[in-house]
């Protein structure tokens, strides 16, 4: 089990630091270009950066800050798939390290700046217009599957083994990514907005009318009864 | 301090603790972005560029807009509630990134609505920009779940215990926007002097709009 999967209904981690904050020190907002500039190009997508969060030590998630732990899977998958070399970038760093007003330089692709700004705005929608037969209907009582574990889900895990009601069953298929291992996303299919009243995911806190909802991919959706 | 440790120091414990530093994360994303720019990946403007974007094009003023028109056009929030997609692009609004498919929900006198994102930090770009720490946040990602009451205070919300809350778990395609209550006392206020009052947290459903 990764703590990562389960976050939600994790009891006694004190309270929320409310930081209102994007970024907290100057160089979070330029590692967060460079990122952009992955996402834009086709370098990566976010499925290599979540499968990366999840494979970490649990402690060390909640250790270290977001964009710190963004910086070790970005550098991570550049190396891995031969973007950059470790030796180059750590004689890169011991340099910026010594010389931190160094310039950067001033060469680079121009055309680059633009495609990312278009990537903004037209996204990655995941729907895919192909002929799907939803297994369940709005209405339906369905169970969340347990699956087995794998290196990456969108399945949260407090909500394995619990009954809700589907709110909606979203028009076509949506194929999430196939880049990346995972227990069952690689192809379209249909997905659909479970709701839960909160007291049956967690028995042991006051009945109430509270509700959630999150959005399954079908392949974590089973008949209740 | 023994020499001995200083002398294992300098090659172990010395080396691993300033590569926590935010001196070497500076240095590092810096090596980064210069390698990017040697090997033709990025331009020379791409991050500058990209940072504008948010601080000028997609941004939380996007969203405060929305909530604004919401509050004074009950046919716009019709239209909003029913395709948010759609109806941002009537104020000239453009969806995209993380906000392919937005979907807006209204609080009420007898439902609050809050957002999150257990698994990661889905946002909905297009209305809000970036997601702020607290929504990146595990402490706030494992607990808004199970007890929203209660982080609720921790955002200083003290939330009628007659409300519903109803939670949106982000965990596919859609990412979520909450339209908070307009506060008493702003009948006839532009909208450019409404969207003023209406902060991130509000459209995510950690706080209350006041006037």
């Amino acid at each position: 089990m990764k703590i990562q999967q389960y976050l939600g209904g994790v009891d006694g981690l004190g309270p929320v630091h409310v930081e209102k904050r994007v970024f907290v020190e100057p160089w979070e907002a330029r590692l967060f270009g460079v990122h952009s500039t992955m996402m834009g190009t086709g370098i990566w997508a976010w499925p290599d950066l979540r499968i990366r969060a999840e494979a970490m030590n649990p402690l060390d998630y909640f250790k270290y800050r977001y964009y710190i732990k963004w910086q070790g899977a970005m550098v991570d998958f550049l190396i891995k798939h031969n973007y950059i070399t470790e030796k180059e970038l750590d004689e890169k760093t011991d340099f910026f390290l010594k010389n931190p007003d160094a310039e950067l330089p001033d060469v680079g692709a121009s055309e680059v700046t633009q495609r990312v700004v278009d990537y903004f705005y037209t996204g990655d929608n995941p729907y895919r217009d192909v002929i799907v037969n939803p297994r369940f209907k709005e209405g339906e009582r369905v169970r969340i599957n347990d699956m087995p574990a794998a290196p990456h889900t969108r399945l949260a895990g407090c909500f394995r083994n619990k009954v809700g009601v589907i709110e909606k069953v979203y028009k076509g298929a949506w194929l999430y990514s196939a880049s990346v291992p995972t227990d069952g996303l690689g192809v379209p299919q249909p997905i659909y907005l479970v709701r839960f009243n909160t007291r049956d995911v967690w028995n042991d806190i006051p009945d109430s009318a509270d509700v959630i909802y999150f959005d399954f991919f079908e392949i974590y959706v089973s008949a209740a009864d | 301090m023994s020499a001995e440790h200083d002398e294992h120091g300098e090659h172990g414990e010395h080396h691993h603790h300033e590569r926590e530093s935010e001196s070497y994360y500076a240095a590092r994303t810096k090596a980064l972005e210069s390698l990017f720019r040697e090997k033709g990946m990025i331009g020379v403007d791409t991050v500058d560029r990209v940072i504008r974007f948010f601080d000028h094009d997609m941004g939380p003023f996007n969203g405060a807009k929305v909530v604004a028109k919401a509050w004074v056009d009950p046919g716009f929030k019709a239209r909003l509630l029913e395709d948010a997609n759609k109806a941002i692009a009537e104020l000239g609004i453009r969806d995209g990134i993380e906000g392919e498919n937005l979907r807006v929900v209204d609080n009420t006198p007898s439902v609050h609505h809050m957002v999150c994102c257990t698994l990661c930090s889905c946002w909905p770009w297009p209305l809000l920009g970036l997601p702020p720490y607290w929504f990146k946040d595990p402490v706030f990602r494992a607990r808004v779940v199970k007890e929203p009451r209660a982080v609720l205070k921790d955002f200083c919300v003290d939330l009628d215990p007659g409300k519903q809350i109803r939670i949106w778990d982000s965990g596919a395609q859609v990412r979520y926007f909450v339209v908070p209550e307009r506060p008493a006392g702003t009948e006839g206020w532009s909208e450019e002097k409404l969207a003023a009052l209406v902060s991130t947290e509000a459209m995510q459903g950690l706080g209350l709009v006041a006037a």
